[in-house]
């Protein structure tokens, strides 16, 4: 049996927002641009108590609650966030598939971790990003994909449900057709008139039934409907970042970090090629005695090409930390990300390392 | 302006200068042909802007003067006359009248003052050598030029001499070409100049293998070199060559020796089935052989063995099969060492018992 977890972000642009200006918390934010045609991209929970909801036009959302803070989104910053968000994932499971910026599946059948149950990798994973980002997530455990997305939604925001096998069934029976993906407004309506208005409707209605009037689709639902979903997980972009860290025994000062830096690059060096494809950014990740976790990132206009590259770009990196000299760090980490897609090309390395970058972060 | 000529001596003078002018240009006068009557003879100019050609034929000169005519089409005209032909031209107000026997033809005519004439490279460093000299140096290396890379300064070839050599050294990023000529220059400083590759491509096919010397001119961001009646002129790239003294690797321990014509024809082969876009050869190396591979998207694949001499311990590396092929076809000697480290670092191939001129080319991870 395969074990399929669904995270969510909550409100996840807007609480970007209010994670990132402590003036908007709780506050009700509605992140939208301005503009008779603009619609809400998220509204933040205190926004939803007033019935404001994404995709709703903007000046609704206005109407609806006139003391809402408009927030314009700002999709460099959460596709920044997002990315870090899939750093988490993927230290759990090389399977991650994104749907969005906010939201993914992770095949957890095996974890890399040693966690001993998908439930104790999915709250390991809400936790992380509580800590690391500051941010709430909510996730399904269940054993296929539809299941698993209906159950994050089960304690939104910041819950986790698991939906066991046995209690698939009960449990989706009462809820209505349009849960099930690929039911619309228009197909809810065509299953009304055939009597089918839950998904327990569905799961007795007569396959044939279901086939005449949907074709292929029919199959599908009636399989939906008993909870049953072969779907896979497809990590298309298998991975999208590799990375070492480290703890040390005693915390060390700024100083004393390029050593340890160099150690984990190399280690990452050694992932980096077995995947057979180029990365751009390299990533250093440094995490203080008091627990503070730093990153700083730069992108290179060509794909680092050797592990020397990887070591000096990274170690460079800590020009870009501004803590005070007394800081002590517990751990250094190095990453490489911005894979490119394999069918890009094999590796054909310059003979001018000392290429152009552009920093990041 | 009015002068006659022989076709023959007219052609000659026009194909060196007609490479320069392009099928497309960015000013109209472009498109044309400088031609000055000065006593007896008859010099045609050809400007990208970048590159000037000029070229002299001797000439009866029956009234001095100058003009613009359409440059393809004279060429053409001229190389469609039977040989021998006497040629007559004569310029009138916005017309270039051509007659040779029963034919005749009217060229429309550009104001020669509107000509953009490079004038001539004054104050340079002069280098001296011969005609065969320069035009190895160039065949050794131009084709590893980048074409239209954002690293401008590689579109071109450095030329970089000092009074007791010369050297040409050309890169893509990925490869790269060094010969070096050793003897007397004539040069009493060092100098640096990159040529761009189109200059490169027209000044190599107007040299030809003769001992006779030529001159030369490095300036301020032009290069002047005479050859016989035929003077090229050209701007340099203004840019800083990469350090290529760097990239060029010192001896690795993983030393194949083998004979040049057996490797570039299995690699021909095995190029065949390798991926049309990414190029790329697996080569392994043990004991005494060399494997060749390649495959491609259709999952069609190529094998080969060549025996070459080799006693480093076994080695995999991949390039891109034209890099190899391209330095094999540039050397002429029969046998070929191929120096490696590991499969990560750039190989280095040379002929045999004559290290001056070496390509270095980057592995391909594949």
């Amino acid at each position: 049996m395969r074990k399929i977890i669904h995270v969510d972000m909550d409100a996840f642009y807007a609480s970007v927002e209010q994670r990132d200006d402590p003036s908007l918390r709780g506050r009700p934010v509605v992140v939208a641009w301005r503009g008779n045609r603009s619609v809400v991209c998220a509204a933040s929970y205190e926004a939803r108590k007033f019935g404001i909801r994404s995709a709703m036009p903007a000046v609704r959302a206005e109407r609806l609650c006139p003391d809402a803070v408009f927030v314009p989104p700002d999709f460099t910053r959460y596709r920044a966030v997002s990315r870090a968000v899939r750093e988490i994932f993927l230290r759990h499971t090389e399977h991650v598939e994104p749907l969005s910026l906010d939201e993914a599946y992770l095949d957890v059948t095996e974890n890399l971790t040693g966690l001993p149950s998908a439930t104790a990798v999915a709250q390991t994973i809400r936790a992380e990003i509580r800590e690391e980002l500051q941010l709430t997530a909510s996730a399904g455990v269940a054993p296929n994909k539809f299941l698993a997305k209906l159950a994050s939604d089960w304690k939104k925001p910041d819950g986790l449900f698991v939906i066991r096998p046995e209690q698939a069934q009960a449990l989706i029976a009462p809820l209505p057709v349009g849960r099930v993906p690929g039911v619309g407004q228009v197909m809810e309506r065509r299953l009304a008139t055939l009597g089918l208005v839950r998904i327990g409707d569905l799961a007795v209605a007569e396959p044939d039934q279901l086939h005449r009037h949907f074709g292929r689709y029919g199959k599908r639902l009636h399989e939906l409907a008993h909870g049953i979903d072969e779907n896979p997980v497809s990590s298309d972009r298998a991975r999208i970042s590799v990375s070492a860290e480290d703890t040390f025994e005693n915390d060390l000062p700024l100083s004393e970090l390029e050593p340890h830096i160099r150690r984990m690059a190399a280690r990452t060096w050694q992932a980096a090629r077995k995947m057979d494809r180029a990365a751009r950014t390299v990533v250093l990740k440094l995490k203080t005695s008091e627990f503070r976790i730093l990153t700083r990132s730069i992108t290179l206009t060509t794909a680092a090409d050797s592990e020397q590259t990887l070591a000096d770009r990274a170690v460079g990196l800590l020009a870009r930390v501004e803590l005070p000299d007394s800081v002590r760090y517990r751990l250094v980490g190095v990453g490489l990300s911005g894979f490119e897609a394999p069918s890009e090309a094999p590796l054909q390395p310059g003979l001018f390392s000392e290429q152009d970058a552009s920093p990041e972060d | 302006m009015k002068i006659q000529v022989g076709r023959n001596e007219l052609l000659t003078a026009l194909q060196a200068v007609v490479g320069v002018v392009e099928r497309r240009q960015t000013l109209p006068v472009l498109a044309n042909f400088l031609l000055e009557a000065k006593e007896d003879e008859l010099i045609v100019t050809g400007t990208d802007l970048e590159m000037e050609l000029i070229a002299r034929a001797t000439v009866q000169n029956l009234s001095p003067g100058k003009v613009t005519v359409p440059a393809r089409k004279l060429f053409d005209i001229c190389r469609g006359l039977p040989e021998g032909a006497e040629i007559t031209l004569e310029s009138g107000a916005d017309r270039v009248t051509l007659k040779s026997g029963k034919s005749r033809f009217s060229l429309s005519a550009l104001k020669a003052d509107e000509f953009p004439a490079m004038g001539a490279v004054t104050g340079g460093r002069a280098l001296v050598l011969k005609r065969t000299e320069l035009k190895g140096l160039l065949e050794k290396t131009q084709f590893a030029m980048a074409q239209q890379d954002v690293r401008y300064y590689l579109n071109g070839l450095l030329i970089d001499g000092n009074a007791k050599r010369l050297r040409a050294v050309a890169t893509d990023g990925h490869r790269l070409a060094f010969s070096e000529h050793v003897g007397d220059t004539g040069l009493t400083e060092s100098v640096q100049a990159i040529l761009p590759r189109k200059s490169v491509l027209e000044l190599s096919r107007l040299l030809d293998n003769s001992d006779a010397e030529i001159r030369l001119v490095i300036g301020q961001g032009q290069v002047q070199i005479d050859i016989d009646v035929v003077r090229l002129t050209t701007k340099t790239i203004d840019g800083r060559f990469p350090d290529y003294e760097r990239v060029i690797p010192e001896h690795g321990d993983k030393r194949v020796v083998a004979d040049r014509e057996i490797l570039r024809k299995s690699l021909a082969r095995t190029a065949i089935l390798s991926n049309e876009k990414f190029r790329g050869v697996r080569l392994q190396l043990s004991e005494g052989s060399l494997k060749l591979q390649t495959h491609n998207p259709e999952h069609e694949e190529a094998e080969e063995e060549v025996e070459v001499g080799y006693a480093g311990g076994a080695l995999e590396i991949g390039f891109n099969v034209n890099y190899l092929l391209d330095a094999l076809g540039a050397i002429p000697g029969a046998e070929i060492v191929l120096e490696l480290k590991n499969s990560d670092s750039s190989g280095l191939v040379y002929q045999s018992g004559d290290p001056s001129s070496k390509y270095v080319i980057m592995p391909m991870r594949l």
